[in-house]
């Protein structure tokens, strides 16, 4: 489903996101501009009132002139300001001039203001012509809507497209002054398109932003996609173009990467190992072949069947030899192999060791030194002393005529060292980290050593991390190479 | 003719030469690489039989320096079965290539094979008058009849058809049929050239004085 595409996803949050900020934004500046707009229109109604029914006495000067310049500062007035409390039938007459001089009567034409009084039982005493017809008497001003409502007696009220002030007059009468507002509601309209219309560009123009942004976001995960699909097609060499390496996902391929790295070694490791498995048992069946062969291609006197019969023997043994590691390295490897915890002295261990290989030394005329003082450490002692025989013999094979060996054991910080070190051929320092790796061989082709598989080093690296150990190689070519195994040693309350 | 076998496992070479020689062919062993390279450009081998893995010289260096100097056939051993290998040795001058384990039957079927091509015999079938050499079944049959020959004198009679209309040095029929191991009289190989002229008759074989033998390629 393409509406579950993260892509989809973020784009349809970020929209809704989108639409409802403009929205509300939109709403909020509609109803501002309205808001001053009303406020304006009500100012300028007010000022008109308090302009033409300026209050005052019968001979008030500016009345006498006649009607007030529109321009004069509307002053703020209390209702007792008009005065005339005291006399309806005085104010009647003032309202009556008011009225004539102020032209109240003439005025409304072309959507201007109009203005209506009423006296207290409501009949109507004045209408400018231009009123709309049939105006209802404001209700008994008290109560305003608007801003006005600070104003006591004066109601400010929208009626159609009417926009009305009333104010209430001494003696009951009320004057109201209204005008249209059919341009400011156009206007208003107007604005109201124009802010649809920006923010539907702006949503438009966020959603193709976003579009944009989500694509380039997701785009490197369309690449570690493609990338593993084709790792899991099985081209391992595969690797994901993380040239952004600083962004999650940036980081993300680099692990990624690394990751199939490690799988791509990991398998290469798997096939190398199986096809030098196999080239290991290659050559004793090519010589079991051969021989059974030979000897059967014609009859045979019993000493050249004996012949036949030990080569194939000693086939027999180095494939018996082979398989045995394999299995126990297979062992290892699937943590079957139960390593003792047992206590036990390191040097007495190795000194068992350099008795049962004394022989072969005897053969090279290699002598073995040993410095062996008790180190108590704790392990499986029968594999360590297969770790220290396989050193040993190495020791003596890679080794000069008439070289030598130094053995030694010794205890610091609660480690356990055991050190065999030859006067041997020596390795250059690029075979070092390879050497441990199964059937490598500093000589690329097959070392005719018998005995060796190729796998010894393997194993004992894997026997010594079984005991939470470590086994290092030093090397120099010509001079001699140097492995030394670190042990958990024994604690010494123990020992 | 003559095979030069680079083998580093002992046995295996035992088996090999033994084998060899018991199909008529004179057999020289080399253990390591650079003692096979000595030999094969000393030699003038019909075939060469080289391990690929050796200590010292390995296998495609032993076949890189060999092809300066000589077009010996080289049948390669390898105990990696890998087109990449093959191809590589096929590339690098082999003129065939053999995996280990292998039949030893067909090894030497292969290399029967590689000296008929070097000697410019597609035919397993060598047909002189009425002579007929079987190079595949290594008989031999004179008018319709089999002819039984010794090792020895199965190799003579080869080594000469194959050279036929040539003079053959009795140089060469040393060097191609006796190893280093045969310290053979050189009578001896009049011995077998009379033996062959009992069974194939006295004009088979034209012995030129003080040079040596050749089997006239108009019969």
């Amino acid at each position: 489903m393409i509406f579950n595409s993260i892509r989809w996803r973020l784009q349809a949050w970020h929209s809704l996101i989108l639409v409802v900020v403009l929205t509300g934004f939109g709403v909020t500046a509609y109803r501002i501009a309205r808001g001053n707009q009303l406020r304006r229109i009500d100012q300028e109604l007010q000022q008109r009132l308090m302009i033409v029914f300026r209050p005052g006495p019968p001979n008030d000067h500016r009345l006498a002139k006649g009607p007030p310049r529109p321009e004069g500062p509307p002053r703020d007035r209390r209702p007792n300001d008009f005065g005339h409390e005291h006399d309806p039938s005085e104010w009647r007459q003032h309202m009556q001039e008011v009225i004539a001089n102020a032209g109240v009567l003439e005025a409304g034409q072309n959507n201007a203001f109009y203005y209506i009084v009423w006296q207290k039982d409501g009949t109507l005493q004045a209408s400018s012509q231009g009123a709309p017809k049939e105006v209802p008497m404001p209700a008994e001003a008290g109560r305003t809507e608007g801003e006005m409502g600070d104003r006591p007696g004066a109601t400010t009220r929208t009626r159609g497209e009417f926009r009305e002030f009333c104010q209430c007059l001494p003696f009951g009468d009320r004057v109201l002054v209204g005008r249209s507002m059919s341009p400011d509601l156009i206007a208003m309209r107007r604005l109201a398109l124009w802010l649809f219309t920006a923010g539907s560009a702006v949503l438009a123009f966020g959603m193709a932003g976003g579009w944009w942004v989500a694509t380039r976001a997701i785009r490197p995960i369309e690449e570690i996609s493609a990338t593993a699909v084709k790792i899991a097609g099985g081209d391992l060499s595969q690797r994901i173009n993380a040239s952004d390496t600083e962004s999650e996902l940036g980081r993300l391929a680099g692990v990624l990467n690394s990751t199939f790295a490690r799988l791509e070694a990991a398998f290469g490791n798997q096939v190398r190992f199986t096809s030098d498995a196999s080239h290991e048992l290659r050559t004793p069946v090519s010589v079991i072949l051969s021989q059974t062969q030979t000897a059967l291609s014609r009859e045979r006197g019993a000493p050249e069947y004996r012949q036949t019969l030990e080569a194939c023997q000693r086939a027999a043994q180095r494939m018996r030899r082979l398989i045995e590691s394999l299995l126990e390295l297979a062992r290892l490897d699937a943590g079957q192999e139960r390593m003792k915890q047992e206590k036990f002295d390191l040097s007495r261990v190795t000194r068992d060791c350099v008795e049962l290989v004394r022989p072969l030394a005897g053969d090279r005329s290699v002598e073995i030194r040993c410095e062996l003082p008790t180190v108590e450490c704790v392990g499986d002692s029968e594999r360590i002393g297969q770790v220290v025989t396989n050193l040993l013999s190495n020791a003596i094979h890679f080794n000069h005529e008439k070289g030598e060996v130094r053995v030694t054991a010794r205890s610091e910080n609660g480690t356990a060292f055991l050190t065999v070190a030859d006067t041997g051929v020596g390795m250059p320092p690029e075979e070092l980290p390879h050497i441990f790796e199964r059937f490598y061989r500093v000589d690329k082709s097959r070392s005719h050593i018998q005995g060796k598989t190729g796998l010894g080093l393997a194993i004992c690296k894997a026997i010594v991390e079984a005991h939470s150990g470590t086994i290092v190689v030093t090397s120099q070519p010509g001079t001699g190479t140097t492995f030394e195994v670190r042990l958990a040693a024994a604690k010494e309350e123990e020992s | 003719m003559r095979v030069l076998i680079v083998e580093d496992e002992p046995d295996l070479l035992g088996s090999l030469l033994q084998a060899i020689r018991e199909d008529g062919y004179a057999a020289d062993g080399a253990p390591d690489g650079e003692e096979g390279l000595y030999k094969a450009e000393s030699y003038d081998y019909d075939a060469i039989l080289l391990d690929v893995m050796l200590p010292g010289l390995d296998g495609w260096e032993v076949l890189r320096r060999l092809r300066k100097t000589k077009k010996t056939p080289v049948l390669m051993l390898t105990a990696r079965d890998a087109v990449r290998d093959r191809v590589k040795g096929l590339d690098t001058g082999a003129d065939d290539y053999v995996v280990k384990p292998f039949d030893v039957d067909e090894v030497l079927a292969r290399l029967r094979a590689l000296i008929r091509r070097s000697a410019s015999e597609a035919q397993p079938r060598l047909e002189i008058g009425k002579v007929t050499i079987d190079m595949a079944a290594r008989t031999v049959t004179s008018q319709g009849e089999l002819v039984t020959l010794t090792a020895r004198e199965y190799g003579l009679l080869e080594f000469l058809a194959l050279h036929r209309g040539k003079l053959v040095t009795r140089t060469m029929l040393y060097e191609h049929l006796f190893d280093e191991n045969d310290n053979t009289l050189s009578n001896l190989l009049d011995v077998h050239v009379s033996n062959l002229r009992k069974k194939l008759g006295h004009e088979f074989i034209t012995t030129r004085r003080g040079h040596g033998y050749s089997i006239d390629s108009a019969l």
